[in-house]
């Protein structure tokens, strides 16, 4: 019973945000380095946004708008963002492992060296954007537009990319398989060089 | 005298306003049309907006898009950054394409792009629209 107990506090202590950390973010549209797992920001605007080196883990960002927002340094592992729109935001260094994102709009993000890995972008508005050094194990693309961005050096053999629209999308530096080359060449995306297909 | 010249200024400002009905490209484009029953295609684009250049480079010249644009649209181009927009036409994203008829009456709007088939799904739809 106890042992119970124990893991309900310590699940419930893992998941809980600062609520004045949540508070100052609502009002201010900024905090930096802030406390807000689990936090409902849902619904908002947040554009121009500063949240960078916060924990936004669990977060949730459905159909929020966070317009040049700054989310570089971030933690939003296992968030929400179904629906939401980061139009030129700026997720860089950020850990977006597990991320919900499908239906959200990255049009012109900044996604350097971040972990993108089991993300769901599915079905996302992702125009422009640039990947540069980014993680993509396993990230869900399929039905996206990534019409226009930049990946380079990403491995994306394990991305899923089916019905993409790759069209003007950069690949340099970059490994895919075979089937992800045949789709970017028929979008007429732009395999620069070095870009492995195997 | 106070009154009148109220009136006038009201009037002056209702003439410099920019409608579409008195947009250039719009009137050529109802003149070009002649008696064809025709809708204009007003797309909103910038210059670097891949999105825009999908859109007017490979789905308006789609082949099962093109031919269907031709014979019930005319489109007409307007960068934002470089043109006077006209009043009433405001936009929340780029591309943004309205559907005007002829008299100047915004039938339907799109905003984002769209693969060429849902396109031209749309176009269809908002033909019908009475």
């Amino acid at each position: 019973m106890r042992g119970v107990v124990l893991a309900i506090v310590f699940g419930v202590s893992l998941s809980a945000y600062d609520t004045s950390h949540l508070k100052k973010a609502i009002e201010e549209k900024e905090c930096i380095g802030c406390d807000l797992r689990g936090a409902n920001l849902s619904k908002m605007d947040f554009s121009g946004g500063d949240f960078h080196g916060s924990d936004l883990s669990k977060a949730d960002l459905r159909e929020s708008v966070f317009e040049l927002a700054d989310f570089n340094d971030c933690n939003l592992r296992d968030a929400n963002a179904q629906g939401a729109v980061f139009w030129k935001a700026s997720l860089e260094r950020s850990d977006l492992r597990g991320l919900r994102a499908q239906g959200a709009n990255f049009k012109g993000t900044h996604l350097n060296q971040s972990d993108l890995s089991r993300a769901d972008i599915r079905d996302a508005k992702v125009w422009k954007a640039d990947f540069t050094d980014a993680i993509l194990n396993k990230t869900d693309f399929r039905g996206s537009e990534i019409g226009g961005s930049k990946f380079i050096r990403n491995d994306l053999r394990t991305a899923k990319m089916k019905n993409t629209l790759l069209w003007e999308t950069h690949f340099r530096d970059v490994i895919m398989s075979k089937t992800q080359c045949i789709h970017a060449k028929k979008e007429e995306a732009i395999l620069d060089t070095n870009v492995t297909c195997r | 005298m106070m009154k009148f010249l109220l009136l006038v200024g009201i009037m002056v400002l209702n003439l410099a306003a920019h409608t579409i009905q008195n947009d250039e490209q719009f009137k050529n484009a109802v003149a070009g049309m002649g008696k064809e029953n025709k809708l204009v295609l007003m797309i909103y684009t910038t210059d670097d907006c891949p999105e825009c250049a999908y859109m007017k480079q490979k789905v308006f010249h789609d082949k099962s898009v093109e031919g269907y644009m031709r014979q019930h649209f005319v489109v007409i181009d307007k960068n934002i950054h470089k043109s006077k927009l006209p009043d009433g036409f405001d936009y929340f994203g780029i591309p943004t394409m309205f559907f005007v008829d002829r008299a100047g009456n915004k039938k339907e709007t799109i905003i984002g792009s769209k693969r060429p088939q849902p396109f031209l799904a749309e176009l269809r739809r908002i033909r019908a629209i009475k």
